[in-house]
Formats: C-alpha cells, structure tokens, sequence
C-alpha cells in the first residue's frame, strides 16, 4: 500500500513529510467559504464529507479487511434514528428530549453496538457471504423502521431534528455546516489512516490476505474481523448523525437498499485501497447527482434516468479499473513515469 | 435421516412430536377451545396453503441462485432483475398469443438467453475474481432496473390464469361441519396456485434427479466440488458453466411468471425477490437444491403466517429466523462447512 | 542473534523431549493416513522426516501444529500435553510451522509481514496506538530480516517478490517470537540451487537450542542439515537411523530407486 515513499524520508519531521498535494487540497478546503456560495458549501461539500465518512467505514472493513459490507448506511442511520428519538424533534410523543451531550454519545454507542451484532452474524461463515448477510440484514433493518411506529414512527420518520446551538452558533449554518462536517471527515479520514499501521490495523489487513496464517501466528480472527465492525460502526455513526441534521430528518428512505448501495457504489468508485477514495468517489457521486439531471437532458433523455447513468458509469469502473478512480490516477502516475524511460529512471514519488 | 436420527436424538424426538401435533391440526376438526385461542380453522389452513405455494415460488427463484453460487461461486445480485425481467416477457407473451402457458417456455429462453449474454461477455472475463462479479451484477441490476421502469413503466401488471385453471378447487381437508346436514366442509382452494405448486415439485424433484443421476449433473457436481480437477478432466468446463448460469436464469424468468400471476409484476419486485432469494438460501444452506427447497418452504409459511397472525411485523418475522440460523448455524441449515 | 533467543527460562529437565508423539492415529474416514505414530524428538534436535509422496507426512504436521485432532494417541510439546490445544495454544509455547504453499500477506510488505508474525504471540496485537520506532518488537523483526537475508527487499510487497524470496520470507516467519521447535514443511520447494545453498546455511546456522523436523523431497537438503532421519511409508514409520545409516539402508534403495539425489 503507501509505505515505500515514506522510507526515504525517514529523517524529516511528521509535519516535512505530508506530501505536497495534501497541502494544497487542505488549503484550498479551508479557504472554500471564501469563493464558494451556500449552495456548494452546504449540499455539495457537506453531502461529500457525510457520505464519505460513511463510505469511509465500509472502505475500512472492504479495503483492510476484505469484508464487503452493505449494512454501513443502515448503521449510520440507526445513530441517525437513535439521536431523533431521545433528543428532540416534531413528533413529541416518541422523542424524549433528552440533552445533546446524552443522546450524541448514546447514539454513537448503540450504533456501535448494532455494528457489532451484525459484525459477530456475519464474519464466522466465507468472506463470499458477506455481502449477501449484510445486505439481507439491511433490508430487515429498513422494513423494520418502516413498520414499527411506537419506536421509529414508521413511514414518516423523524423531523425537525437539528443540531445543538453550541458556543451560540447556529451549525446548519452555511458556513459552520461546512466546517463543521469538514472537521469530522479530516478526523475520520486521519483516524483510519493512522490506524492502517497500528498493530490492529495491520493485524486486520493480515486478516485479510490471509486469515489461516493468522490464526497459525496466534491471532483470534474472528475477534479482529468484530472488531472492524466496531470501529466502522463508529465511522457510520459519525456520518449519519451529521446527515441527519443536514436534512433536519430521518426516515425509512434514507436507510433504504438504494442508499446501502450508492454507499456501495462510492467506495468502490472512488478505490477501495486508500482512505481518500472514499471522500473522491462521495465527491463525484454528489456532483453526478446535483447535475445529473441537466446532463441527462442535454443527452436527450428524461432527467430521471440518473440511476441508469449511475448504475452504467459503476459498471464501466468495475469493469475497466477494479481499483476506482484512485486505480485509474495511479496507471496515469505509471504511464508518465514510463515517458521519462530514456532521460532518467523514476523518481520515487 | 437415519444418520440424522442418530447423531442428533433429542431433535429427532422434538421435530417428530411437531410432526405429530402439526398432521393432527390439519386433518381433525378442531375442538372450540381451540378456535377461541388460534381462530378459524379455515384461516390457518388458507395461511398454511398459502405459505406452502408461496414457498413453491420461492424455490423456483432461489433455487436458480443456489445453482449458479454452487457452481460458479458467483453471488449473482441481478437475479432479482432476471426475475423482473421474465415477469415482464411472461405477460407479453400470454398477451399477444392468448395463451397462459406460453408464457413459461418464452421466459425461459428470452431470460436465458439474457444469462447467456451475461455469461459470455461479463462473467468469462472476470473468472475467478468473486468479489468483482458480484459487484458487476449489482451494476448490471441498477441499469436492468432502470431499463424495465423506463421500457415498461410504473405500472401493475397481473397475467391472469387461463379459465381452465381459474377458481377454487376441493380439497380433502376437513374445516368444519354443515350445521343444517351435519356434512363434512371441505377447504376451496384456489386451482391455479396449487397446480404451479405441484409443478414447481416436480422441477425440484427433476433438477435433484438430473444433478444426482445423470452425466451431466455428475460433472456439474464435481465442478462444484473442485473447478480445477472439472476442466483437467478435459470436460468442457465454459460450457457446463454457460449451461448452469441459463438454466438458473431461466428459472428466474419463470418464477417471474408464476409470481405475476400469483401477484403482480412492477417495480421493486426485483428487489424483493432478490432478498427473498437471499434469506431462502442463507437459512437453508448456499449451493444446495434441497435446502433451498427446505429454506423456501420455512420462509414462505412464515411470511403467510406473520402476515395473518402478526400483521405489523410479518417481514420481521423472516429476517428473525434467518438471524438465528446465522447466529447458530451459520453455514444454513443443510449446508456444509 | 537475540531475535532467536528465548526469553525468559524454561523449567525443563534434560531428558524431557522437545515433541513426543505417543500412538498417534489419523483417519480420514475410512482411509488411514497416519497409524500408531511414535516419534521422540529431544531439544535441539533436528530431525528429518522422509518418505514418497502420500506418506502421510503433511497430515502429521497438521496434526502437530493443532489445525485437526488425532484420531488416537497423544501429542506432548516439552513435556505438556497439547492434545487437545487449539493451535494459538501450541503457537504460545514455541511450536512454530513453515507450509508448503507460503501462506503470506501478499498485500503487505516483508517487513510488516514478520512484525505480524512477532506480534501474534506478544501481547496488544488490538493495539490501536502505533508503535515507537525503539518498540522491541520492531527490534525484533528487524533483525529477522537480515537473519533470512531479506533487507534489500524490506518495504517491497509480497506480492512482487519472486517465488524464492516469498520461500524465505515464510521461514521468517517461522522464526519470529523466539520458538523452541519449528515444523519445516519443504522449505527447499522451487528453489534454484543458489537458493538451497543458501537455505542450509540459514538452518544450519540456527541456535543450538532451536530444535526442528524437516520434510523435505530433497534428499541432499535433508540430510544436510539433519542429525537423524525417521523415513515414513503409507502413514507408518518405516526407519530410523542416522543420514548415513539411512542414505546407505538397501531397504530405503528399494523403495526409492530411481529417487534424485540433485
């Protein structure tokens, strides 16, 4: 993976070594408000950085672990749920009302607690099962909170579900959304970058070239593959109390197969191989979906044939470059280096 | 079940007196204490009847899903489209010649053929890169999906049962007794959904019959145990794995028809037949035949059951007995490890 | 070679034997692979196990190393009775194992390959706190490199390492966590003669301390580094004796003729 580079540099402080590029992409996401209207900043970015975080979790259990889960939008939306009914919202008589800094930990617990459960379900039969599990799980988790109306309200959901004035600031704001969700995808991402060398993180993508050798080694594999599951769930639940108060509402339509699967679709669009291709392939989806119905007409076909776009523009990824957008960058880094073949041999870059 | 009955007593003991109290339920004439507690006798044969044709549906869907796993190890997301799709050319096909039956062979080559294509053009290309093929059905169902709404429309498609096949059959179950004359009632039972039902037997017992005493189900049985030993035999590997893939795509085309005529054909039902296939075949077992006979069956009297007896949690019902199969027998219930 | 050294003392006498088979059965349903097995093998001893293909040597090792049960008889891994150990168990009182088929982390590079195996039988492998660059275990797996001479190739990734390289990273492996007897399962397989050269140093250079058995098809690696030969047949002992005893046994001749010496 992305360990090579850093052996040449071994004698530069942390902070020498980030790569340039990061620099100018955190600069220039800092500087965003500063050119871009409310529009962008709120739907744009902030939809990027909350469906990337999720989809981050499921890149964390697919891209270290092997373990392609689809239940990751059903986890962030029982922290989204969770959060809707102890704290407040429109419909008074399921809510409890209770304080921001009860129901935000709690949330985050119980959909962690969730990941758990259904990680223990689903990682002690074949790696090939997974999706299947999961998938079957999420389904059960959305027919569920369509039908139950003493705890989730059913059909309807939850509304008038906003984030808390903290410091005075009204955080759907624009401009505080913006940064506020920004703050967390920073923080995820870095979580799990930093994670992928600790001894778990490692031990997790051991797990996942080769569980038999692990278990010869003396680890516990399927401790480790439940453990992902928590951690990810942890990720989910981040993003979906963030989507939550994006949209001021939860229901059965945001945790539905068609959201467990664009979640599905953006990690591997983006590239499942680097934490960055969660946040790139959440970039284009949100970008396809906000434009896709003008580009749509100018094609000459009805506006709402954006799935079919989707589901065409997934395959041709599948198909061609297994490996996402991040896979595509990387043969275009390999054919340019091939360029210089005569002058020099490649830099390491 | 002889080696069952030995390994596991105390099961055999338990699964032998449900037995028993089940055959009592249906064939005597309930006792009034019962009625008060359970309801009519009536309903809970019509739920079970129910259960056990919708269960002969969802064999004929899950069965194809468990043939092509079994073999191919290729979790095939876009059967449920396939399913759609044959729903789709069933009703056309008994539209424009009139006849009901035309419906079934027409499904089955026009979606086999559509597995053929998916096959020779898709799957052979990625072999051996599970993960990839499965995430290329989950493409392939998005655009198939958006296709047959735009192609078709929203709208409710129902292929109605010739006229010779309409209306209730008698059954030989008793329900109660003619207060007037004292005469056994007899259980009606709609004609259609339990000549489909025997058909959908005789195709299960065919299929077992083909794969166990036949040639050609050795060969597709040793491919399941062992690709690689399948095509160092010199056996024609990409032809026995073309065939299995349109056999089970077939099969889909003509559980769609069933399940339009049983239902509906519309949007979503792709999805939902896709999840049924799921659930059938995690509780009953991945690349068995007569487990997904055996997980159809549970799933199917359970959904009718919970749809009867515990109306707001009917679909919960099934997704808790496949979280317990999961949570103690996580391979299914015939599966192998 | 402190990365080989074992920490800590072992309270065991001399005469108790490194690994003890005792009767040892294996059925495969109705097929025997391994019948009434007894093998001793004292500390630092190293043994090598002979025999033609389907002799049952490999079933033995699985059944050593705990990944299936005996059908009978019993297993003793200095002086403790392993029998009925999951493997993790056998792993955390020195019993290390190479394979056939190198099971490695393609995805990861050598040197985070051999720090997995250090860490699998130390403690925080859940660890979410990196380690610092003076932990002890990096230490460790550090020199594990240089002792499978690996460190030119220390960051590369398994997967383009070539198939001799990707053998001696399995023995690596094998050495991580201070074992007290490792299982050698063809280790030669593949290799260039360079490599097998090479291959016998490193095995012949291990520690006294460090016992191990061999399986091996290469008569000439085998009999290289062994001190005793124990030759199998049909899931039996056939013989027992020295190298030489055995190299010149007309018995084993027979049954081998034809064998290449390379």
């Amino acid at each position: 993976m992305e360990n090579a580079s850093s052996i040449n540099r071994k004698h530069l402080a942390w902070i020498e070594r980030i790569p340039g590029q990061y620099w100018a992409v955190a600069i220039l996401l800092l500087l965003m408000p500063l050119f871009a209207g409310d529009f962008v900043l709120f739907q744009i970015f902030g939809w990027t950085f909350i469906l990337g975080i999720i989809a981050l979790s499921l890149m964390f259990l697919a891209g270290y672990g092997g373990m392609v889960s689809l239940v990751q939008m059903s986890i962030a939306g029982m922290a989204g749920y969770m959060l809707a009914i102890f704290g407040d919202s429109a419909v008074s008589q399921v809510s409890q009302g209770w304080p921001w800094y009860l129901t935000i930990p709690l949330a985050l617990a119980i959909a962690c607690l969730f990941a758990t459960a259904v990680g223990w379900l689903a990682v002690r039969t074949e790696g090939i099962y997974t999706i299947m599990i999961t998938l079957a799980i999420s389904a059960a988790f959305f027919y569920f909170t369509r039908q139950n109306y003493d705890i989730f309200n059913g059909f309807s959901g939850f509304n008038s579900v906003v984030p808390p004035a903290l410091f005075g600031v009204n955080w759907r704001d624009p401009v505080a959304f913006y940064y506020l969700s920004l703050f967390w995808a920073t923080v995820s991402f870095l979580a799990v970058l930093y994670l992928s060398r600790a001894p778990f993180g490692l031990a997790l993508q051991g797990v996942r070239d080769n569980p038999r050798r692990m278990a010869a080694l003396g680890y516990n594999v399927t401790a480790h593959r439940v453990a992902a599951y928590a951690f990810s769930g942890l990720l989910a639940g981040v993003g979906g109390i963030l989507l939550t108060w994006q949209s001021t509402q939860i229901s059965p339509g945001t945790v539905g197969i068609g959201a467990a699967i664009d979640i599905l679709v953006i990690a591997v669009m983006g590239g499942l191989r680097h934490p960055i291709g969660a946040f790139v392939g959440a970039f284009i989806f949100v970008l396809l979906k906000t434009f896709a119905r003008d580009f749509l007409l100018i094609l000459g076909l009805g506006g709402e044939r954006f799935q079919l776009l989707i589901g065409l523009g997934f395959l041709a990824i599948v198909y061609f470059s297994p490996d996402g957008i991040l896979g595509l960058w990387d043969k275009l880094r390999n054919w340019q280096k091939r360029d210089h073949l005569l002058e020099k041999k490649e830099r390491n870059l | 079940m002889r080696v069952f009955a030995r390994n596991h007593p105390i099961w055999t003991v338990i699964i032998g007196f449900a037995t028993l109290v089940f055959v009592w339920l249906i064939f005597a004439l309930w006792p009034p204490f019962l009625v008060d507690v359970i309801g009519k006798k009536k309903v809970f044969l019509s739920a079970l009847l129910n259960g056990i044709t919708l269960g002969g549906l969802y064999f004929l869907v899950a069965s194809g899903f468990t043939l092509i796993f079994g073999l191919m190890r290729n979790v095939n997301l876009a059967h449920g489209s396939l399913y759609l799709f044959g729903g789709y050319v069933g009703y056309f096909a008994a539209e424009w010649t009139g006849y009901w039956l035309m419906a079934f062979p027409v499904a089955f080559v026009v979606v086999g053929c559509l597995g053929v294509l998916m096959q020779l053009y898709v799957f052979r290309k990625l072999e051996g890169q599970d993960l990839r093929q499965t995430l290329v059905t989950i493409g392939i169902s998005i655009v198939l999906a958006d296709l047959m709404l735009w192609g078709f429309g929203g709208d409710f498609y129902n292929i109605a049962a010739p006229d010779w096949l309409s209306g209730p059959m008698e059954t030989f179950i008793a329900t109660g007794v003619k207060r007037s004359t004292g005469e056994l009632i007899f259980l009606k039972y709609p004609l259609v959904r339990m000549v489909i039902f025997f058909a959908a037997v005789v195709l299960g017992v065919s299929m077992w019959l083909v794969l166990n005493r036949t040639r050609i189900g050795m060969l597709v049985r040793a491919g399941v145990d062992d690709r690689e030993m399948l095509s160092a035999t010199g056996a024609r590997i990409q032809i026995v794995f073309l065939g299995v893939f349109a056999f089970g795509a077939g099969l889909a085309g003509i559980a769609g028809v069933v399940g339009g005529t049983f239902q509906s054909v519309a949007p979503g039902e792709d999805i939902r037949f896709l999840l049924a296939s799921l659930v059938v075949v995690i509780v009953g077992g991945m690349g068995s035949i007569p487990g997904a006979a055996l997980g159809a069956l549970i799933i199917g009297v359970a959904e009718q059951f919970g749809s009867v007896y515990f109306p707001t949690y009917a679909v919960v019902l099934t997704f808790l007995i496949m979280v317990v199969v999961l949570a103690f027998r996580p391979q299914g219930l015939m599966g192998e490890r | 070679m402190n990365a080989l050294t074992p920490t800590g003392t072992t309270t065991q006498t001399v005469s108790e034997n490194a690994l003890e088979l005792t009767g040892m059965t294996k059925k495969f349903g109705a097929l025997a692979a391994l019948t009434d097995i007894n093998i001793a093998v004292q500390p630092g001893e190293r043994r090598a196990i002979l025999g033609s293909n389907g002799a049952g040597k490999t079933t033995l090792f699985n059944c050593i190393s705990g990944d299936f049960p005996p059908t009978a008889g019993t297993i003793k891994l200095f002086g403790e009775d392993v029998t009925n150990f999951p493997p993790q168990e056998r792993i955390r009182r020195g019993l290390r194992r190479t394979y056939q088929i190198s099971l490695l982390f393609a995805g990861l590079s050598v040197f985070d390959n051999i720090y997995l195996a250090c860490r699998g039988v130390s403690r925080g492998r859940f660890s979410f706190l990196r380690p610092k660059a003076d932990d002890a275990l990096i230490a460790s797996a550090e020199e594990l490199v240089k002792v499978v001479h690996l460190e030119d190739v220390r960051d590369t990734i398994v997967a383009e390492l070539s198939y001799g390289q990707q053998r001696q990273l399995e023995i690596a492996m094998a050495f991580s966590g201070a074992p007290r007897f490792i299982l050698f399962d063809e280790p030669a397989a593949g290799l260039s003669p360079t490599e097998r050269s090479e291959l016998v140093e490193i095995l012949t250079g291990l520690p006294a301390h460090m016992g191990f058995i061999i399986i091996e098809h290469d008569m000439d690696v085998a009999l290289r580094v062994a001190q005793s030969v124990t030759m199998m047949h049909n899931g039996r002992i056939f013989k027992e004796g020295s190298p030489e005893e055995i190299e010149n046994d007309p018995e084993v001749q027979a049954l081998y003729l034809g064998d290449d010496h390379e």
